[in-house]
């Protein structure tokens, strides 16, 4: 009873002292939540131009042939490029696309220069009638080299490299296609002339077979469609059932983390206060049990973190989309996140304990706290994925406390999986928070046993 | 303040036995073998220069520090083995504002109330008492970090009388303030030493001691080097008109840091 009562009694002390603490609150729930908008509007728009929504791309075409025709076709049906083929309603030059890539309008334009389709189809025709030799009679190689007149994509530098290679690779697809389409058409016309021409040449040698011979028509028109399907689906339990992931559901578990770990100084300066200030001295001259002043704090910050959590839950579920942007889709297990946060919040609780018992002055814990919560965060992939760092990177950031909390959240944000899924995540949390509690007890008494 | 007479057969309300206390590294103890007992209805005064053994001293007696050796009984209770039971019998001001910066005064007497296990109505009437004999009635809505130094020591002793101890701590609780409220603390000493509750009180002010202490120790690297009566203590003492004089001579002029 005496502890119940000692836990309460702590619990309205702490929040009421937040509650005055106006700077506190805003690092709590104020920072994480501009952080979650901030960073899912920009990386929404990131994830967009690196193949969520079509990429704006200039199209010069200065042949105004068959060529162009079929690039804009094929590159509209795929539907990566949104191809922009007119600027201020005029149609758009070599000269005048390259001048808006250079001004950084536009990072890409894709030019056709002039008789670039006529001279694809040429070359082809002599591809085609050079690949086609009798016996004893080999045609001299006249393969004809890429010419002055091709295709070409002008960047601007400042574009990343895997974006360039999206653009690349998308263009270099539709060329192939219609590569296969000409050398078909190539074939149709080369090979029954080539065919009739060797036959008419062979027949009259045997007795009784001269005149004409009717060849049937031979055509190549080849489907350019992929033949061997390539079909996407999800590891984790086979599911067909594709969520690409979105900016918000990134953002919003991870910077939800960030903020709970963030509560590390408030917490922290409050034990250093009161170790400062006598207060510490006073409690423990009181007939309360230190486990129910420290349960009572570790309660009300917890408390705070599942009221950031179901704040920054909504900023991703409504305040996102209001800003055009996309939010946050739980899975259908979407209660499995409250043990999850709640785990995390009981680790970031035990990290600021220690933190603060550790800590000899308020500068050393709200400096070592902070920092080293960025680290943790850093490694943790709050700020970068942890499947782009490099190998050894990826190796420490499975240390880190919001790594395991991020997991867990993307286990049933992302992945769909249910508690079973986060449960390995749910008990490191769990056990760091233990860890952390038991040394800030060992070092509490230690130094009350002077 | 009328000095009230406490008979030598008043019960004892803490019995310190041969206390000995070695912080880990240190040569010298810095308590050694510390005597003394504290009867029923008394203000004792604990003297000493800087770096004598007080805060230690009452660092132990409060439960907050382990002895090395010896040991302490309140109301004849080994603090040792019932160290619950003794911290429900005393109150502590410690020499720092042991008050949260941020709340009011009602809201930290009402947190520390609760802690003593007081709640509703009671504990409500209690915080009302304890305001008004800090002289604190019309200032207990507000915040402690806009309290004046006198001000925010008197909270720290309504604080440290909330559940009405038998025994009361004090560290040098009128250090820094204005005449004005260490009057007002001296003369809230004196009631609530007529009331019966028995304060052991350290100060480094000798005139505050012999005014107010029934009995004071002087103490000097940890050991007590005179006790009794400040007016007993200085007239067995020649050529000292007062407790000041007196303390001089028997801890020396020398500086302690």
């Amino acid at each position: 009873m005496s502890l119940l009562r000692s836990i309460i009694a702590t619990i309205l002390k702490e929040l009421l002292e937040l509650r005055r603490d106006r700077a506190g609150l805003m690092v709590l729930l104020v920072m994480p939540m501009a952080l979650v908008l901030i960073l899912s509007l920009v990386q929404d728009s990131v994830m967009q131009a690196t193949g969520e929504a079509p990429i704006k791309v200039l199209f010069a075409d200065s042949d105004n042939g068959f060529l162009g025709q079929a690039i804009q076709k094929r590159l509209r049906d795929a539907g990566g490029l949104e191809l922009v083929t007119n600027l201020r309603g005029t149609a758009l030059t070599e000269a005048g696309a390259r001048k808006a890539v250079a001004r950084g309008d536009f990072q890409f334009c894709v030019v056709i220069p002039k008789g670039s389709g006529e001279a694809l189809r040429s070359r082809l025709r002599i591809q085609a009638a050079d690949s086609l030799s009798t016996k004893g009679k080999r045609p001299a190689a006249r393969i004809a080299p890429p010419t002055d007149n091709a295709l070409a994509v002008h960047f601007d530098p400042a574009v990343q490299g895997a974006f360039r290679t999206a653009v690349v690779n998308a263009l270099r697809q539709v060329l192939l296609g219609i590569e296969m389409t000409e050398r078909g058409a190539a074939f149709s016309e080369t090979l029954p002339a080539e065919l009739k021409k060797i036959v008419g040449e062979s027949l009259p040698t045997w007795p009784g077979m001269s005149g004409a011979i009717a060849l049937p028509d031979i055509r190549f028109e080849m489907a350019t469609g992929p033949v061997l399907k390539l079909t996407e689906t999800v590891a984790q339990g086979g599911s067909r059932f594709l969520k690409r992931p979105t900016a918000a559901q990134h953002n919003v578990p991870a910077w939800t983390l960030f903020g709970m770990f963030f509560i590390v100084v408030p917490l922290s300066g409050s034990l250093i206060r009161e170790r400062q200030s006598g207060t510490y001295r006073k409690l423990m001259a009181m007939p309360v049990s230190p486990t129910g002043l420290l349960a009572g704090k570790i309660a009300a910050y917890v408390l705070v973190c599942m009221v950031q959590f179901a704040l920054m839950l909504a900023v991703g579920s409504w305040v996102l989309p209001l800003l055009g942007t996309s939010g946050l889709v739980p899975g259908p297990e979407f209660l499995t996140v409250v043990p999850i946060a709640l785990a995390a919040a009981l680790a970031a609780a035990g990290y600021g304990i220690m933190v603060g018992t550790l800590s000899r002055s308020y500068e050393q814990a709200s400096m070592f706290g902070a920092v080293s919560i960025v680290i943790a965060a850093a490694l943790g992939g709050i700020m970068v994925p942890v499947y782009v760092m490099p190998r050894f990177m990826q190796q420490i950031s499975g240390l880190s406390p919001l790594a395991w909390g991020l997991n867990g959240f993307q286990d049933v944000f992302v992945r769909g999986g249910g508690v079973q899924a986060a449960g390995a995540d749910i008990l490191r949390l769990l056990a760091f928070f233990a860890v952390t509690v038991v040394v800030s007890r060992i070092a509490i008494r230690g130094a009350d046993n002077g | 303040m009328e000095r009230a007479h406490i008979p030598l057969n008043a019960p004892p309300v803490l019995e310190v036995r041969q206390l000995v206390k070695c912080y880990k590294g240190s040569e010298t103890p810095a308590v050694d073998g510390l005597s003394f007992t504290v009867r029923e209805g008394e203000i004792f005064g604990l003297l000493g220069p800087n770096g004598a053994g007080k805060t230690t001293a009452i660092s132990i007696i409060c439960t907050l520090l382990p002895p090395t050796a010896g040991s302490v009984l309140l109301c004849s209770q080994d603090i040792a083995k019932h160290p619950s039971e003794a911290r429900a019998l005393f109150g502590l001001a410690p020499q720092e504002i042991a008050l949260y910066a941020t709340l009011t005064a009602r809201e930290n007497l009402r947190y520390f109330g609760r802690l003593y296990g007081l709640s509703g109505p009671p504990l409500s009437r209690r915080i009302d008492e304890c305001l008004a004999l800090a002289g604190l009635e019309n200032s207990g809505d507000k915040r402690v970090d806009t309290f004046s130094g006198g001000m925010k020591r008197r909270a720290n002793l309504a604080a440290a009388i909330l559940h009405a101890p038998r025994l009361l701590f004090l560290d040098e609780p009128t250090v820094g303030i204005d005449a004005q409220s260490r009057n007002t603390i001296l003369e809230n000493l004196t009631a609530l030493r007529d009331a019966g509750t028995t304060i052991v009180y350290t100060t480094h002010y000798m005139e505050e001691a012999e005014q107010l202490c029934d009995r004071v120790a002087v103490m000097d690297r940890g050991r007590i080097v005179a006790e009794g009566a400040p007016a007993d203590l200085v007239g067995r003492a020649e050529d000292c008109a007062n407790l000041e004089q007196l303390f001089l001579r028997l801890t020396g002029k020398q500086l302690r840091d």
